[in-house]
């Protein structure tokens, strides 16, 4: 049976990406921008006509996967890579999302983005964006992901610093750059480390899992454990800086100055998790690094702790929804830490909807607000915006685990699986993890709380000017919402349907069975926690509800309406540890430029007047009288030729 | 043919300039610019008509050296790209000078095709002093454009670039002369053969002196003196030539003279591995700290060559194309980088980054442009550099994780430098107020917008470069092996005469009637003869193998590494069997 090719699927955006990166290049100097309904038509146009492709695939995909060579990129000794596409149980449902939630999001940006200069820029970008999610996602092999990896971080850059007239963007942008090339670095040596020790296929997938299998059937398991290691700790550290986990989780607050749908797709439903699917992706090679994966686990434990506290205290609404996706991202770290890549990635699924659902919701009340972000000045916006409300308020009962909602599903099976993970660690991170779904309830209240209920805090005069968002917004919206409600039904344990785990099984099963046979797994009745789930869902709305409906809550006044970009928020002292950094290569410049650099110049210029004066010295001797410069000349030729003589004459 | 062309022609084309009037510098800029294309066009004629030489002609003799010096070109493919870079950059170079150098146009054009000359002749010489000639005759033409078109301080720059350079080389052209009375040749294979003569302290005297040339032009820390200064002061055309071609000899005579004349003595290797990446951090940092455009590209150029050094001493197998796409790559990306940068300068008046910014918003073209040079250059993966650094990296993986972890730091370095360029150039707003000069003509777009798709195109597929290092080419190394072989195995088998071949010579001599003792003189003279032939084609052998050959002393180098580690073993057993 023949398949559509492979390639199609990042091909449309790519045309997208030049046809309207053209367009926006030509038109940036005409006095009135291209018309917005063709840009937005073909914005819309060509993530769709991808996401079309991924779904005919999706439907007669084989068991085994799709696998396709398109040709040799690098050939040289000692390494050699090819660029190929894979499609699989993993990479299908990775495509759906991407795809699907890219192209609802591009069509809700053509009325979140109307009227600004830059929209055929915007839409290029966004583009630019999809194409290198869909090759990260896509790629069969190590380096064509990073290729797409480094792509969506530079896409990531141009989009947070899209309104760069502004330099806090553009501070903002450079900071997530670096912060990711960080992580980068560590995930381009963790592939120098594979290939030190399996050769240049180990890259491929493929080639990964055929070594692993190799290696156990030689028994050489404990030979290659450590260089192994290594080389998981190094992707991983490429995966905190993608996913925004501890240490380099500083730059997510800060990528909110970008536009409102840049937030929610890239750094909330995609491009934030292809550090789980990262992890998912090399399953079976984490599934033997024991250390690795408590480290992984702790990681996310903390990161989820500590971004759900930091985001009880922020009053910008962009924010607290970006210390959420953190702490999201990080239950998403701890399933994969005890090799539950399968609950991981349905987390990343159903994340996905509510969060992008939450994003739009916000970017509305934003939008209707004419860029008010401060929740200090909302209040009462569920009677002016009855739609975004409900939108939003059905993704906050999803994100905070609600029965029947997609978060209640996903969030329970992640919690469940740590639990029989192991005797003690499991419980422990169990418990932290509950605590956990405490907290998102309360700040995700919170937030609820002051913008949707009580009194509209801000200024009269804007008060008049709120507006429900216009049908082009709406639309995405609420199909969002719809699968913030519903996606979770693809995997509900506790009725009985596990559409969604048999779909990857071929994929992440290995690993999973993998890790199973070495870590004790008892069987719990998966009711328990449902249970106490919802009882941790209940109380944190419930504590929510007391505190905040009837809290006083100061507008405001005189303050700046726009967000600082890039001010050192509160991110658990970690942009102080960055900072600490920072201002030791600084210090270390300095001291390049200003001492190294002077000492040089310093001998340089030494050496120099050396010379010089040893040249005014010798010009003293072309003296203007015919019979010494005679006698000089005379005696040059004897020392010369005594020189010749005695040194046993001409070579 | 076409490599006589490359060389020689950028020269008549100098001359022919000068038939153009002073004053009309449309019509010297089309001509210039019409015959810059053909260099490039025959560049590229050079690339895909692949690896080829001249035929030796004799050129003049040196009083006391035992050879004379040829006339003799070759083409390799590190020397063909570097040809590449050197005619492609001097064409978007005369492209870009055109709203910039106004009347005397004509006089910039007759010292870019000198220097196009000189530049191509040095990567193409296949005799040392040839090679030397063409080294030295760079520097004259460059310092006098710097001094001619440079800005405020254009006489000092150019007098620190000549004495700097031509000082560093000083010592190679005596290094190079002393060799010349013992070889006899100045070609690459008999100078390899000569120096094994000599005891070790003088070849590593001479290796010194070799280095130092390169060290100076490349430039490494602590010989980058004189790099800043000229970059910064040198118009921008002849800044991006500078960095992106002219700089490229000092890192192809490690490759292409160094390693090959002194394969056995690189005691060096690991120090000036670590020198490289020295450089490589001690760039980026000053990068960092950069006001002055020119400048901060200055240093950006030092990090990557340095890091393009440290690649080559990394000596691992995949150096040679690695280094090569990396050289390729920050000649073309680091080159638009300069061109563009000559444009802010010529629109803002200024070539302080902190007085810029706002460009975005006001020229929306130039701004792409720039913003693409500056992510590209940031070795994103699909672009060349990605390749490049890539590469080098694993080379330098193979020396342990060291080194590549200093390379990976470099990476992060070079991503913030660039951020803030970018930054403070086209982001933001305007820091004061300027009358405008010109814009981005289209033309230098169109070549600016070229030399991007080129960096993409041998992102994607690096093979377009690679390729041309025949060395890896199976079926060539196959040939050349058997080759060499029935070369070597041929005349061997020949001299050696059997037993009976003997016996089968006496009877016929008998038969032939030569008495017994006429018979057994002749035979013991045969055999003697045997002994001394036999002895002579091992000793040449051996020689070729050790001038050809320059991996084995790698190996042997990270063997007896891996000889150390057990030792150091045995020795802790011994110490806690004595506890």
């Amino acid at each position: 049976m023949t398949y559509l090719p492979l390639w199609f699927i990042p091909l449309f955006p790519l045309i997208g990406t030049i046809l309207l990166g053209t367009i926006a290049v030509v038109s940036s100097g005409a006095k009135k921008g291209p018309s917005e309904g063709l840009v937005g038509t073909l914005a819309v146009l060509f993530p769709a006509l991808s996401f079309a492709v991924v779904a005919i695939l999706a439907c007669t995909m084989p068991e085994a996967g799709i696998r396709e060579t398109l040709c040799n990129w690098i050939d040289i000794p000692l390494f050699r890579a090819d660029i190929g596409f894979l499609f699989d149980g993993l990479s299908r449902i990775m495509l759906l999302f991407v795809t699907g939630i890219g192209s609802l999001i591009a069509m809700y940006s053509i009325g979140y983005m109307h009227g600004d200069r830059g929209f055929a820029r915007f839409f290029a970008y966004i583009n630019l964006f999809l194409f290198s999610m869909i090759v990260l996602v896509l790629a069969d092999s190590l380096l064509l992901t990073f290729l797409g990896w480094e792509g969506v971080g530079l896409c990531s850059y141009l989009l947070i610093g899209f309104w760069n007239q502004d330099i806090k963007n553009c501070k903002a942008a450079n900071k997530a750059f670096i912060v990711n090339r960080v992580g980068d670095v560590g995930f381009l040596l963790g592939m120098l480390t594979l290939v030190t020790i399996g050769g240049s296929s180990i890259l491929n997938y493929d080639g990964l899992a055929a070594f692993i299998k190799m290696i156990f059937g030689a028994d050489m398991v404990s030979e290659v454990v450590i260089p192994l290691s290594l080389a998981g700790i190094l992707i991983f550290i490429g995966c905190t800086g993608k996913s925004a986990q501890i240490p380099l989780l500083t730059w997510l607050p800060d990528a909110m100055a970008g536009p409102t749908p840049v937030s929610a797709l890239i750094h909330a439903a995609t491009m934030v998790t292809s550090g789980v699917y990262l992890l998912a992706r090399l399953g079976l090679m984490f599934s033997m690094l024991d250390y690795v994966l408590l480290a992984i686990t702790f990681v996310g434990m903390f990161t989820a702790l500590w971004a759900a506290i930091a985001g009880l205290l922020q009053n910008d609404i962009k924010k607290v929804l970006a210390y959420s996706t953190i702490s999201q991202l990080g239950y998403m770290f701890m399933a994969a830490g005890v090799c539950a890549f399968d609950a991981s990635i349905f987390h990343v699924f159903t994340h996905a909807f509510f969060k992008a659902a939450l994003f739009l919701g916000a970017g509305a009340v934003i939008h209707s607000l004419a860029g008010e972000q401060d929740m200090r000045r909302m209040g009462g916006m569920i009677n002016k915006t009855p739609v975004t409300a409900c939108v939003m308020i059905f993704a906050f009962l999803a994100i905070v685990g609600f029965p029947g909602f997609a978060g209640f599903w996903s969030k329970d099976l992640i919690l469940e699986r740590i639990f029989v993970s192991g005797p003690i660690v499991g419980p422990l991170v169990y418990v932290v993890g509950l605590a956990t779904a405490v907290i998102t309830a309360v700040y995700m209240g919170r937030l609820i709380i002051m913008t949707f209920f009580g009194k509209y805090r801000g200024s009269k005069e804007s008060e008049e000017h709120i507006h429900e968002a216009p049908a082009v917004m709406l639309i995405p919206m609420v199909i969002l919402a719809f699968g913030a409600i519903f996606s979770g039904y693809l995997w509900a344990d506790s009725i009985g349907i596990t559409f969604f785990r048999d779909s990857m099984a071929s994929v992440v099963g290995p690993a999973q069975a993998l890790y199973a046979s070495t870590n004790a797994v008892s069987h719990v009745n998966p009711v328990i926690f449902a249970a106490l789930g919802t009882v941790a869902a209940l109380a944190g709305m419930f504590i929510a509800w007391k505190v905040f409906i009837r809290a006083r809550i100061i507008g405001v006044k005189g303050a700046s309406t726009v967000p600082e970009g890039s001010a050192a928020s509160w991110t658990f002292l970690w942009d102080y540890i960055h900072c600490a950094f920072i201002a030791g290569v600084n210090i270390l410049a300095w001291f390049c430029d200003v001492v190294v650099e002077k000492v040089l110049q310093a001998i340089q210029w030494t050496l120099a007047a050396i010379v010089e004066i040893l040249g005014d010295g010798a010009s003293v001797l072309q003296v203007r009288k015919v019979r010494l410069q005679l006698a000089f000349s005379i005696a040059g030729v004897a020392l010369l030729v005594m020189l010749v003589v005695f040194s046993g004459g001409l070579v | 043919m076409l490599l006589h062309l490359l060389v020689i022609a950028p020269f008549v084309a100098a001359i022919l300039m000068v038939l153009n009037s002073r004053e009309d510098s449309s019509a010297s800029s089309r001509m210039a610019i019409l015959m810059g294309a053909a260099f490039t066009a025959m560049s590229v004629a050079l690339i895909v008509t692949g690896n080829q030489a001249t035929t030796p002609m004799e050129w003049f003799h040196i009083p006391g050296t035992r050879g004379p010096v040829y006339y003799y070109l070759y083409a390799h493919g590190l020397g063909t790209w570097m040809v590449f870079l050197s005619c492609g950059l001097s064409l978007v170079a005369l492209i870009s000078a055109r709203c910039t150098t106004g009347k005397d146009y004509r006089n910039f054009a007759i010292g870019i095709f000198a220097l196009m000359g000189a530049m191509n002749g040095t990567f193409l010489a296949a005799d040392a002093v040839l090679f030397f000639f063409f080294f030295e005759a760079m520097v004259i033409p460059a310092a006098i454009l710097i001094a001619g078109f440079g800005g405020e301080k254009r006489t000092t720059a150019a007098m620190t670039f000549a004495i700097y350079t031509l000082v560093g080389s000083a010592p190679m052209m005596v290094a190079l002369w002393y060799l010349l009375t013992i070889a006899d040749n100045f070609l690459l294979l008999s100078m390899a053969v000569a120096i094994q003569s000599l005891p070790p302290y003088q070849q590593d005297l001479v290796l010194l002196s070799f280095l130092l040339a390169f060290v100076v032009k490349t430039p490494i820390f602590p010989f980058h003196g004189w790099q800043a200064i000229t970059y910064s002061e040198a118009p921008a055309p002849l800044s991006a030539i500078l960095t992106g071609a002219m700089s490229k000899a000092g890192v192809f005579g490690f490759i292409a003279w160094v390693l090959p004349i002194f394969p056995m003595n690189l005691n060096y290797i690991s120090g000036l591995m670590w020198l490289g990446l020295l450089t490589a951090v001690y760039g980026a940092l000053m990068a960092l700290r950069a006001t002055d455009g020119k400048r901060l590209l200055a240093y950006s150029s030092m990090s990557h060559l340095g890091f393009a050094v440290a690649g080559v001493f990394s000596l691992s197998e995949a150096m040679l194309p690695a280094v090569l796409v990396l050289l390729v790559a920050h000649g073309i990306s680091a080159g638009v980088q300069y061109f563009l940068m000559g444009v802010a300068e010529r629109m803002t008046g200024t070539r302080n980054i902190t007085e810029m910014g706002g460009l975005s918003g006001k020229n929306p073209v130039f701004s792409f442009l720039f913003g693409t040079a500056g992510v590209m250059a940031l070795a994103v993966p699909g672009t060349a550099g990605f390749v490049g650094e890539f590469t080098v990296l694993l080379s330098l993986w193979d020396l342990g994780p060291l080194p590549a972890l200093v390379g990976g730091f470099c990476l992060i370095l070079s991503a913030t430098y660039v951020l803030r360029f970018i930054q403070k150039v086209i982001f933001g707003m305007p820091a004061r107020e300027y009358q405008e000069g010109t814009r981005t003509t289209a033309l230098e777009g169109v070549s600016f917008g070229t030399m991007l798709a080129l960096l993409l195109a041998f992102g994607l597929h690096p093979a377009f470069v690679t390729n041309s290092l025949h060395l890896f080419d199976e079926v060539a190394t196959e040939e050349t092996a058997t080759e060499l072989v029935e070369e070597v195995a041929e005349p061997a088998e020949e001299h050696l005469m059997t037993a009976e071949e003997l016996r089968e010579l006496d009877s016929t001599l008998a038969a032939s009637g030569f008495s017994e003792e006429e018979r057994k003189a002749l035979l013991t003279q045969i055999q003697s003869i045997e002994k001394v032939d036999s002895v002579e084609v091992q000793d040449s052998t051996e020689v070729q193998d050790s001038a050809v050959v320059q991996e084995p002393a790698v190996e042997t180098d990270s063997a007896a590494a891996q000889v150390e580690t057990p030792a150091v073993e045995t020795e802790k057993t011994e110490a806690s069997e004595n506890e």
